[in-house]
């Protein structure tokens, strides 16, 4: 694959490479999951994937859509982003832990951190792999 | 007299984790987009080059605050 030379090109190479990888990912995690503790592991499977890649797809949409922005709009956008994100992500565990119980729940907990950390294995390549060029936007 | 228990706190300790989960990233993504701010006003020209790197540190640093929100879920 082409190298990215553009902001574009690296959010939308980023979003396609860690949606493919967190799709792999919830369906070994929900084969594992029915396979440890049942529907209920492969629906903690599916949401903790889930969550992974929506957080982190949402960190880069406001990154990009914020740099289309003047430079207080663009820190408004990311940081802002951020708070909301975090509060809903705050309420959404809190929610979750209710419903997910057992051996669901390291289920759901090391889906999530696996998406994490392979999301950011990617994003860190398609970074170093960009060459963008001085002076776009 | 005999004092066995001057003080006491009540509570689930999760919620501790939470703070601190929040706190030290917020810290870090305030800090990697302030110097980004900083460097697009010295250098306009660079903007789209220090976004994408800006957007790597936000990455990394929230990374640690979603881990450390979904804890409690194995560790509580």
């Amino acid at each position: 694959m082409a190298n990215p030379t553009s902001t574009k090109q690296v959010f939308a190479t980023v979003l396609k490479q860690s949606l493919l990888l967190v799709a792999t990912i919830a369906v070994v995690g929900g084969i594992l999951g029915w396979l440890f503790a049942g529907s209920l592991g492969l629906a903690a499977a599916l949401i903790g994937a889930g969550l992974a890649f929506v957080f982190g797809a949402l960190t880069a949409l406001s990154v990009y859509l914020g740099g289309r922005l003047s430079l207080g709009g663009f820190f408004g956008v990311v940081l802002g982003g951020w708070i909301f994100k975090l509060i809903g992500f705050v309420v959404l565990i809190a929610t979750l832990k209710g419903l997910i119980v057992g051996g669901a729940k390291p289920v759901l907990f090391f889906t999530l951190v696996a998406s994490i950390l392979g999301t950011l294995v990617i994003d860190s390549l398609v970074v170093l792999r960009s060459r963008i060029t001085i002076g776009e936007n | 007299m005999d004092v066995s228990n001057i003080a006491a706190i009540s509570g689930n300790i999760a919620v501790i984790g939470y703070g601190l989960a929040a706190v030290g990233p917020g810290i870090g993504v305030g800090l990697v987009v302030s110097k980004t701010i900083e460097s697009i006003a010295r250098q306009p020209e660079l903007a789209a080059k220090l976004q994408v790197t800006m957007w790597l540190g936000i990455a990394f640093t929230e990374a640690l605050a979603l881990i450390g929100l979904a804890t409690p879920f194995i560790f509580a």
